[in-house]
């Protein structure tokens, strides 16, 4: 196929299953009642999701090495998650998150 | 328009994203030189951005592209990856359900991580369905700017960026700042726990499903902690 259309069509296809999944349960609930276990479930999406997205990206590369506690993103990583628990703030985050992966780099070398 | 820009909270949730946005420049910038990088021209990087809207499905899209997979199995994978969104929609049905259907159809679209966490936040916090409402629109509308802006800025000037400066790290740290609030609660720290290390021990499984499959697995252990807590306290 060619180059230009296949990535076209990949585009909108993708687009459009993500919309579809982001409306799915929206639209489903809108006329009918939650299971309460459902809704009690659902109070852990944010903090078993957002987990499970940060942490291969933390331990990657290989997750070995990372394991062992020579990739300077573990110890970055314990440190935004420590500043982000007391301050509530993405910016002071990103902020001690970013100059203690730059530490932990200059460290290593 | 000018109605919008009226409302308190849309404006609040606009200025609530404006520091996450910082974030996702090193994440767009990803983005648009992962495309450059795939032969893409401007014009697909540019549609790519705002029409999938979606960091981890665009890079994972332009690198099964540059690598000549089939179109079914790149679109197969970017909808598993995309499957959280199913439980995004769902935690946010109950808030959303005293919207009207075209308010809902829209918010659906900006349904991302980050508004998603920001926006629940909002709506706990305030029993006010329409302010809540207008809160999403502002972090989806601030959200979805930056997003085409910086997928543009990367496809165009993103190579020039020295890969030592590790700018990729902040996509992570804009999760961490998301999430690590959460952990005050037993049943959400235990949630977390299990999710993370369920993705470990789940690597291995194809087309990005142990994303999926540990999330799953974290809710249903912070729901059970929740009601063993709750028998815990009844006795």
């Amino acid at each position: 196929m060619e180059g230009a259309l296949k990535l076209w069509i990949v585009i909108v296809v993708v687009g459009a299953l993500n919309y579809l999944s982001r409306l799915s349960f929206i639209a489903f609930f809108a006329s009918r009642e939650m299971p309460p276990l459902l809704a009690r479930a659902l109070k852990f999406v944010p903090a078993a999701m957002l987990t499970a997205l940060v942490v291969p990206m933390v331990l990657v590369p290989p997750t070995a090495e990372a394991l062992a506690g020579t990739s300077p993103r573990v110890p970055a990583a314990i440190v935004a998650t420590v500043v982000a628990f007391f301050t509530h703030s993405t910016l002071k985050t990103l902020g001690a998150g970013m100059a203690a992966l730059w530490l932990a780099q200059a460290l290593a070398r | 328009m000018r109605h919008l820009l009226a409302s308190r909270d849309f404006r609040e949730g606009f200025v609530e994203m404006l520091p996450a946005c910082v974030g996702l420049v090193p994440f767009g910038l990803v983005c648009g030189v992962g495309a450059a990088a795939a032969g893409a021209d401007w014009f697909a990087a540019l549609g790519m951005a705002l029409i999938i809207f979606s960091g981890a499905a665009q890079v994972l899209a332009v690198q099964l592209y540059a690598a000549n997979a089939p179109v079914a199995i790149i679109v197969l994978t970017c909808f598993v990856l995309g499957l959280r969104f199913l439980m995004y929609s769902a935690a946010m049905a109950p808030y959303l359900k005293p919207l009207p259907r075209s308010w809902q159809r829209g918010l659906a679209f900006l349904l991302t991580d980050q508004a998603f966490a920001a926006a629940i936040r909002r709506f706990n916090a305030k029993d006010d369905p329409r302010g809540g409402g207008l809160h999403f629109l502002g972090c989806g509308v601030a959200l979805w700017g930056m997003w085409i802006v910086t997928n543009m800025a990367g496809f165009f000037a993103g190579s020039s960026i020295p890969a030592s400066w590790s700018l990729d790290f902040a996509v992570p740290l804009c999760f961490i700042a998301l999430v690590a609030p959460l952990f005050r609660t037993t049943p959400s720290i235990a949630a977390a726990v299990v999710a993370g290390v369920a993705v470990v021990a789940l690597e291995a499984l194809p087309m990005k499903l142990a994303l999926v499959a540990a999330g799953l697995i974290g809710i249903v252990a912070g729901t059970l902690v929740d009601m063993m807590g709750e028998r815990w306290k009844a006795r």
